[in-house]
């Protein structure tokens, strides 16, 4: 039962370990059922498909795992679309050669995989740090995109088909289900792994474990001298963030029913993956997953009115690194420069001017600099 | 399979002419990483902007001198010819590369460094689309260039049937690594660039204006990438994927060869090239993963790769 405490002033309640004042627990639940009532949005809109929230929270589930890497070791990984392609590709693997038809198994069998890959890769590239590591796992990431093209009993470029023995598509509770109600069930299993996944990094966030991963992502030497086991624990996080991945590969291989590298594995995915944690905001818990839906909804929609939708694309990164760094919930949250800039208008609409001029003049300078550079560049200095 | 001596020779020399073509592409990877710790995912890219602008290039130039002369005359103005279209596109890349530091890159130094990652991810996404904008979906190629140097006899002097084409990369090659050691050894700019590299701090205090060094050599990689791009396209074609691959064997190329040094990434991109292009008569599924192997065995004798980091000798 819910424990009534007090956090600097404000009540709290406590529950399950996780803590929450009104106004977070009335977010939480209002999140959740936004969460299980969108197939019946989805059912009344034609413009929103369930398809593509449900691979937004897939993708979105992934920069979670992702995130925890990314916001307490400081490590920027480059290939977490690996973990996510493994999970995936063991899914399609245990269905086609091993016949396991039920989902519970074949999840388990994706989590497998990718502990294992995770713990591998780990090995190979957390010797290393910024951008070494990234390097590492983007070279890691494309090697496996490379062996899943090359294989054949991988079925190659074509990608495998997900669907065991006699059976149509995998097993739910041991039961088959026609394809609209194995879409919603899926999507409900989704759901509630996210969940479970969202818990059990809010516990991990909670725990000392996450301060001696900010520990070593602030100074690496001063954690080896307090006596942290440096690279056990970065190795950890590495896999139990790896472990995300594997798991929501899985589900995407469970719920497409079809697997294929581009979509799994290629390094642009692993971009996409990296920018959806920023995209929602890297120091939030829940940010990564609403900017996977944001992100992959974008995708979507800008697939359908242009064919340069990388490039569409490439305009929102540019505008959420120089105008929202902190993503879309830590921009929420605290208001960024463009907030500030924003109330400070609607106070004074005359401020407009002074920062048009500003901007005149800085542009004017920066044009003298750069022309300055250029002739001492090519001229020399005299 | 029994591999006779000719075949074994001519697999090494396209192993080393690929060689050459993933160094022009490592170099400039490797010190804009030395210099700007900024990994540059958008190189790829670059070169094969390269490769797309050198066919028109190349058509542009060919247009204008026609097919090669008779005789030896005619022989040297065409290949002069098609050095100065490589030369062009790669100039044409320079401002690509300076504009994108001096306007964008620089703005975000002081950040954490996985917004420079994303600023480069964002180039790269951007200039994918502007290549299918420009040059629509599918490949294009030009013969011209290809056919008109494989006609100069060379390796049939010898009795060796191998491409006249892949001879004259190796050896445009060859003048690149030996321009940028020299470049880097005997000039003052490239000294000063390698002061950057080994002490920033210490380079601003003697009066090196490191915002200047850093858009020099974001330029310098862009143009090497452009070179590369130019160079590699005659003998196939350009396609809009065409710089994945080769972005992702650089960064093999860097790992082994040591973060920033160049001597390192002459030698990985050597290594990398002729054991991959044995495993074309080998071994062929091995060809993707050997150079990786290669990385892996590296990373776990010698984490810091072959040369170590880059600075004190070039």
């Amino acid at each position: 039962m819910p424990e009534r405490v007090d956090r600097d002033g404000t009540p709290a309640y406590r529950f399950l370990g996780v803590e929450v004042t009104r106004r977070e627990a009335a977010f939480l639940v209002l999140g959740v059922v936004f969460l299980f009532v969108i197939p019946d949005i989805a059912s009344l809109s034609d413009s929103l498909q369930l398809s593509v929230i449900h691979q937004g929270l897939l993708f979105g589930f992934v920069a979670v795992g992702l995130n925890l890497l990314l916001r307490h070791t400081k490590l920027t990984s480059f290939g977490h679309a690996a973990f996510f392609g493994t999970g995936a590709y063991a899914t399609a693997v245990l269905a086609r050669y091993a016949g396991v038809q039920s989902v519970g198994l074949l999840l388990l069998g994706a989590i497998a995989a990718a502990t294992v890959m995770a713990a591998i890769i780990g090995v190979l590239s957390l010797r290393h740090t910024g951008l070494y590591f990234a390097l590492l796992t983007l070279a890691f990431g494309q090697l496996l995109y490379a062996i899943a093209l090359g294989q054949s009993a991988l079925g190659g470029s074509d990608g495998l088909p997900i669907r065991p023995g006699p059976a149509n598509q995998p097993l739910l509770f041991g039961t088959a289900f026609s394809p609209d109600v194995y879409q919603v069930l899926t999507y409900y299993l989704t759901v509630v792994v996210i969940l479970i996944g969202l818990f059990v990094m809010y516990r991990i966030t909670q725990s000392p474990f996450r301060n001696a991963l900010d520990a070593i992502g602030q100074e690496r030497t001063r954690a080896r001298f307090i006596g942290l086991p440096v690279r056990r624990y970065v190795w950890a996080a590495f896999v139990i963030s790896g472990i995300y991945g594997g798991v929501a590969g899985g589900l995407y291989a469970v719920v497409r029913q079809y697997v294929r590298p581009e979509g799994t594995l290629f390094f642009l995915r692993s971009g996409d993956i990296l920018f959806m944690a920023i995209l929602g905001g890297f120091r939030t818990l829940v940010g990564p997953l609403i900017g996977g839906v944001v992100l992959v909804f974008l995708q979507d929609v800008g697939q359908d009115i242009t064919q340069y939708y990388e490039f569409l694309t490439g305009v929102v990164l540019l505008i959420l690194v120089y105008g929202f760094p902190r993503g879309i919930v830590g921009s929420l949250r605290s208001g960024g420069i463009v907030n500030a800039r924003l109330s400070e208008l609607r106070r004074e609409p005359s401020v407009l001017s002074t920062w048009g001029r500003t901007a005149a003049q800085s542009i004017e300078r920066k044009v003298t600099a750069a022309l300055t550079s250029l002739r001492i560049i090519l001229f020399g200095v005299d | 399979m029994a591999v006779t001596p000719t075949a074994a020779l001519v697999q090494t020399l396209n192993g080393i002419q690929f060689g050459f073509i993933l160094f022009m592409i490592a170099s400039g990877l490797t010190v804009i990483l030395g210099i700007l710790d900024v990994l540059n995912l958008a190189h790829g890219e670059l070169f094969s902007l390269g490769a797309y602008t050198a066919i028109g290039v190349f058509g542009f130039i060919i247009g204008i001198i026609g097919p090669p002369g008779d005789g030896v005359v005619g022989t040297a103005v065409f290949i002069l010819a098609v050095l100065a279209a490589v030369l062009v596109t790669a100039a044409i890349l320079l401002p690509v590369g300076t504009l994108f530091e001096a306007v964008f890159l620089r703005q975000i130094y002081d950040r954490d460094q996985v917004y420079q990652l994303v600023l480069t991810f964002t180039l790269l996404l951007i200039l994918l689309d502007v290549k299918k904008f420009i040059w629509g979906d599918s490949s294009i190629r030009t013969d011209a260039v290809y056919s008109a140097i494989n006609a100069i006899p060379t390796s049939e002097l010898v009795g060796l049937n191998y491409p006249t084409y892949n001879v004259f990369v190796i050896l445009v090659g060859s003048a690149v690594v030996a321009g940028l050691f020299w470049f880097f050894e005997r000039t003052k700019t490239g000294r000063i660039i390698r002061a950057t590299a080994i002490d920033r701090e210490m380079a601003t205090a003697i009066g090196v204006s490191t915002d200047r060094v850093f858009t020099l050599v974001f330029a310098l990689g862009a143009f090497l990438a452009g070179f590369a791009g130019a160079m590699a396209v005659p003998p196939t074609s350009a396609t809009l994927e065409m710089g994945t691959n080769p972005l992702v064997l650089s960064f093999v190329v860097i790992v082994i060869g040591g973060l920033g040094s160049l001597r390192g990434a002459f030698v990985g991109a050597l290594l990398v090239g002729v054991i991959r292009s044995w495993m074309i008569t080998l071994y062929p599924p091995g060809e993707i993963a050997a150079p990786f192997a290669i990385m892996a065995l590296i990373l776990l004798v010698k984490p810091e790769g072959l040369f170590g980091t880059w600075g004190e000798t070039a």
